[in-house]
């Protein structure tokens, strides 16, 4: 029975492992968080000592742009996670087929940007709720482990039929408006990263304010919380879910075409380490945690960067899965996500 | 007496089908110990190729660092895969379902990357200069030992433990088992099979390159479990088998089908899920939309008597089936 | 009807409808020229990836052996029919070994153009070491490769000399001192960084900064400030073109101002399509330039662009000598493996359309290198 997880359970089955009640999305009484700021100033410290600051404060911003990447993916993974209790493991390549829909509308159809990129959300939209249908559907009421394969058997279809459509070869995706770098106090910068960052908050607020705010947010918490008594209020979960898949994977398209531009690249191959990472940052930050998707995405960033610049490139992934792990086993609901306890 | 009947073998079985029979053998040995971890513990591991990486390399590196021979090795490198399941299972173990999956798989990529970082190892240069000892005997002797072992080991009072644990970890605790305990010890025995496949691994193709052990490949192995059966031994035989033999298959029948044989796995692993969530022989009292659409036709037979007989083919059942809110 | 469109309709599509297209293709020229059924037919192997991640590399190679084949089959001068076998590794082990077998055991080929990556021929190459079959590989670049024995040429400049070249050009020519180095964590890239800092230690040159990124990244961003900050003056790249082109716009949009450098990874058009202006006075040594005057590389640039819309990359060009090398062996010997293994040892100054090929001792193909710069969304020659 699918019964851990969800942060988003309004009335929380308290048990005796909750070291406290903290309210949703608290950010100030997640000790997690206070320890690993400690943990990080003096990494930051010693960096800042030993290689200068400028080229630390640089490093930091590279962080802040890898890790809203993540972070961009990571919401629409959080998002189905907390609705549904899974790992929507197709989630990365829903995030590619948004980047080549997204690219193909502005270089084959010549759409204007915004455009296309509503087109694409669209699109992947309709994909997502699609997988949904075939592949998640029939599963509902099966083992977790089942649904998990399914997942990663649809993962590795969509990522194959792309290869076989589109073929293996990376293309190019320029943004279609001027990218203007700039410095501010010795730090550079560019417009591409700027707007990287802002719609990975962008994204998150609006998706916070959906799910706390809006009736069809209210009927996510609660088929989140109970689907058979959700269903016995009213609630057309089957609906639900499938406007949960809908906006997960427009979101993933939106990552899909920022992160394309912002590395000028799209390929089949894409989503496969993206959204494994994207993944790792959900569950650093609490998995089914909106907020904490874009802290994990932040710290795994962060880290990855501080791997690069401290340790040594070669070690970078494998320094981002070991704290994955070590994270997992120290805090196994992530940095923000409140602990639960598997029920009978 | 091996050598003797190796050469009967080459006598009459063609030197490439010869070679998928060795593989065919090597994976059955990763699928049957990937099942005692995933079929029959229920607990999903996405980083089986680890451990066979992890025996590969020290059998590599036992014959061309160390001068041991080819039976000194195979056992070391089993012995060494079992120590690191008790490593890593000890502390990621007690991470429940999605959590450990991608624990596991988190373990997988970090074994590759040191493969490719370390010096010894031969960095992404891999391992050469390995003779070729392994051969089909060998193997064969190698799949039923560990068949036969893996047996007695799922029908003891062990493996029924386990199988408690995959139908409800929290009731089995209440039980008196010591999950933890024996989730570890299935990890362990599962990591010991995988190293010794992997070190016949590494003394049949003579060369080790960190990219054989990627996540795909134990993406693959957790195809052939699946599609054979989740808890049924024989069924990890028969998915290796077909899943080994299939690519080889259409690579002589249709090419342009085996060049895109990664979407048929795809759509493969989803339409078994979807028809049998445990796998072809699968054994668990979850039923897949296969008995139930059977079912359903069968009480509507008895009942209306307009049931077209038993084995009514095995189409998907109508949309509408699944659409029902389940109790979650 | 080009006989290339009809070569890739046959060997694109399933089997059967190829075999049925052969038939109908074998008695079209029956009818019209009364040669083809005197001529006895000889299997050529192909061997790499064709799917997965490395498909684009394999699919260039299939390509080029794919012209050679049928070029020489339309041409009308040799007295053998030529049929292509192509098997697919996907860049994996297990499978190319397996299809090594097959082509060796059941289809029975005279020799191999392949494998493509370095891990799959140091697989696959010792069984058709030890079957005796001839096998040329078009880009395998790592160094064990020349051990596998005398069955197996490369038809590719190693990394090392590649490298060393770059390194005392760099140096000598353009009076570079200060290098940094970016390479993929593979065997290529890991092969390119040590004979580049080799080389530019024996020329007197200082290597600042040594950083690496895994195969398939995109964001680069962490390793390029790291170089920044140690202020050289010039960048060597140790990957391929996808990767390439990434860095390079990355590298502009950190300020960082640095000369490009790289090797035959960077050779092909791709780099210049994916780079736009960041690989604008980008520099890498090949074996093959795809703007060449040189008529008969022209001419392979005409007719692969005709076959395939692109144009061809090196190791389009560097399979497409290999194949012609070994259908000239079996025109000159028969279809005898070992006759063509001595033949192919034996061949001075092959002219192909990557220049004149001779192979030395240990199998690798000794052949004239250039140096490239890319110019105004073009590749020209620097020396």
């Amino acid at each position: 029975m699918p019964g851990s997880g969800a942060v988003w359970r309004r009335f929380p089955a308290r048990t005796g492992f909750a070291h406290r009640a903290p309210s949703r999305y608290d950010w100030e009484e997640t000790t997690g968080g206070a320890c690993l700021a400690q943990a990080s100033t003096l990494v930051l410290y010693r960096c800042a000592a030993e290689r200068g600051a400028p080229l630390f404060a640089q490093q930091l911003i590279n962080g802040l742009v890898t890790g809203s990447t993540y972070a961009l993916i990571a919401l629409g993974y959080t998002m189905v996670y907390g609705v549904l209790q899974l790992i929507n493991f197709a989630h990365g390549e829903i995030y590619m087929v948004g980047a080549f829909t997204g690219l193909l509308l502005v270089t084959v159809a010549k759409l204007p940007f915004p455009l296309a990129l509503l087109l694409a959300m669209g699109g992947t939209a309709v994909l997502g709720v699609t997988i949904e249908f075939i592949a998640y559907r029939p599963l509902r009421r099966s083992s977790r482990l089942s649904v998990l394969i399914s997942a990663i058997g649809m993962s590795i279809f969509v990522q194959n039929v792309a290869l076989w459509i589109w073929g293996p070869s990376t293309r190019s995706f320029l943004p279609p408006f001027p990218v203007t770098t700039f410095t501010i106090a010795g730090l550079r910068t560019n417009t591409l990263d700027l707007l990287t960052l802002l719609v990975a908050v962008l994204m998150m607020v609006g998706l916070h304010l959906l799910v706390t705010r809006t009736k069809l947010g209210k009927a996510m918490r609660a088929v989140a919380q109970d689907r058979e008594t959700a269903a016995l209020m009213g609630i057309n979960v089957n609906r639900t879910i499938a406007f949960t898949f809908a906006i997960g994977s427009s979101l993933a398209a939106a990552a899909g075409v920022m992160v394309g531009m912002l590395f000028n690249a799209v390929t089949p191959s894409m989503g496969v380490m993206p959204g494994l990472k994207g993944f790792v940052a959900a569950v650093l930050g609490g998995i089914g945690h909106i907020p904490g998707a874009m802290v994990g995405g932040l710290v795994l960033g962060m880290a990855e960067v501080l791997g690069v610049a401290l340790l040594s490139s070669q070690w970078r992934d494998a320094v981002a899965f070991a704290i994955l792990i070590l994270v997992l086993l120290y805090r196994p609901s992530g940095l923000l996500g409140r602990r639960t306890q598997e029920k009978v | 007496m091996i050598d003797w009947l190796d050469g009967v073998l080459r006598g009459f079985i063609n030197p490439y089908y010869y070679g998928i029979l060795v593989t065919i053998g090597i994976n059955i040995i990763l699928a049957l110990s990937l099942n005692l971890v995933t079929g029959f513990t229920g607990q999903l591991h996405l980083g089986h190729a680890a451990f066979m990486a992890i025996g590969a390399y020290t059998a590599g590196l036992l014959s061309t660092k160390a001068g041991f021979g080819f039976a000194g090795a195979v056992i070391v490198a089993g012995l060494v895969a079992a120590v690191a399941g008790v490593i890593v299972g000890l502390p990621t173990l007690r991470l429940r379902g999605d959590y450990l999956a991608i624990a596991t798989l988190g373990f997988g990529e970090i074994v590759r990357i040191t493969l490719l970082n370390l010096d010894i190892t031969g960095g992404p240069f891999g391992l050469r200069g390995i003779p070729r000892q392994t051969n089909l005997p060998i193997v064969i002797l190698a799949v039923l030992f560990s068949f036969l072992v893996l047996r007695s080991l799922v029908n003891s009072r062990m493996g029924r433990a386990l199988i408690a644990i995959r139908e409800d970890e929290v009731a089995a605790q209440t039980m008196g088992i010591d999950t933890t305990r024996l989730k570890v010890t299935s990890f362990t025995v599962a990591a010991f099979f995988a190293g010794i496949a992997g070190a016949l691994f590494a003394y049949w193709f003579r060369y080790l390159n960190p990219s054989s052990f990627g996540f795909m490949v134990s993406i693959e192995l957790l195809a052939m479990v699946v599609f054979g059966g989740l808890g049924n031994l024989l069924g990890s035989v028969l998915g290796a088998g077909v899943m080994t033999y299939l690519p080889e298959f259409l690579r002589t029948v249709a090419p342009a089908i085996a060049e895109r044989r990664l979407v048929f796995y795809g759509a493969l692993l989803v339409i078994v899920m979807i028809l049998r969530p445990n796998g072809l022989l699968g054994t668990s009292s979850e039923q897949g939309w296969l008995e139930i659409w059977l079912a359903r036709r069968r009480s509507q037979g008895a009942a209306g008597r307009v049931g077209s007989g038993p084995g009514a083919g095995s189409e998907a059942p109508p949309a509408t089936g699944g659409a029902g809110h389940g109790p979650a | 009807m080009s006989s290339s469109r009809v070569g890739r309709l046959l060997f694109g599509s399933c089997r059967l409808f190829g075999a049925g297209l052969l038939a109908v293709l074998a008695a079209v020229l029956v009818l019209g020229g009364g040669l083809a059924l005197a001529q006895q037919t000889v299997v050529i192997g192909m061997l790499g990836p064709l799917s997965g991640d490395y498909a684009t590399y394999g699919t260039s190679v299939a390509n080029g052996v794919e012209l050679a084949i049928n070029e020489a089959n339309a041409s009308g001068n040799y007295s053998y029919r030529f049929v292509l076998q192509k098997e697919d590794t996907r860049g994996d082990q297990v499978q190319a070994l397996n299809a090594m077998n097959k082509l060796i055991e059941l289809d029975r080929v005279t020799a191999i153009v392949g494998a493509v990556l370095s891990g799959e021929t140091l697989t696959a190459g010792p069984i058709a070491q030890d079957a005796g079959v001839p096998m040329i590989t078009p880009s395998a670049t790592a160094p064990a490769v020349s051990e596998i024995g005398d069955y197996e040429f490369r038809n590719v400049i190693t990394d090392d000399v590649q490298a060393a070249q770059m390194a005392e050009y760099a140096i000598n020519s353009l009076g570079l001192r200060r290098f940094a180095i970016l390479h993929a964590n593979n065997d290529y890239g890991v092969a390119l960084r040590r004979a580049f800092e080799a080389g530019v230690q024996a020329n007197g040159g200082q290597v600042v900064a040594v950083e690496s990124y895994l195969d398939g990244d995109s964001n680069f961003s962490a390793q390029l400030t790291n170089i920044a900050r140690q202020n050289p003056e010039a960048l060597y790249i140790g990957g391929y073109y996808t990767e390439a082109a990434k860095i390079a716009q990355q590298a502009a949009l950190q300020g960082l101002n640095v000369r490009l450098m790289g090797a035959d990874g960077f050779d092909s058009p791709e780099l210049i399509s994916l780079g736009g202006a960041a690989v604008e006075g980008a520099l890498f040594t090949s074996g093959f330039y795809n703007a060449t005057e040189d008529p008969l590389a022209a001419e392979f640039v005409r007719k692969y662009e005709a076959a395939y819309g692109m144009k061809p990359d090196m190791f389009a060009a560097n399979a497409y000598d290999s194949a012609r090398i070994i259908l000239e062996a079996i025109q000159a010997v028969g279809p005898n493996r070992a006759a063509v293994r001595d033949w192919i040892a034996n061949v001075q100054d092959f002219p192909g359309v990557t220049g004149v090929t001779t192979f030395a001792d240990n199998g690798d193909a000794v052949k004239p290198l250039y140096i490239l710069r890319v110019e105004n969304g073009q590749f020209t020659q620097e020396r």
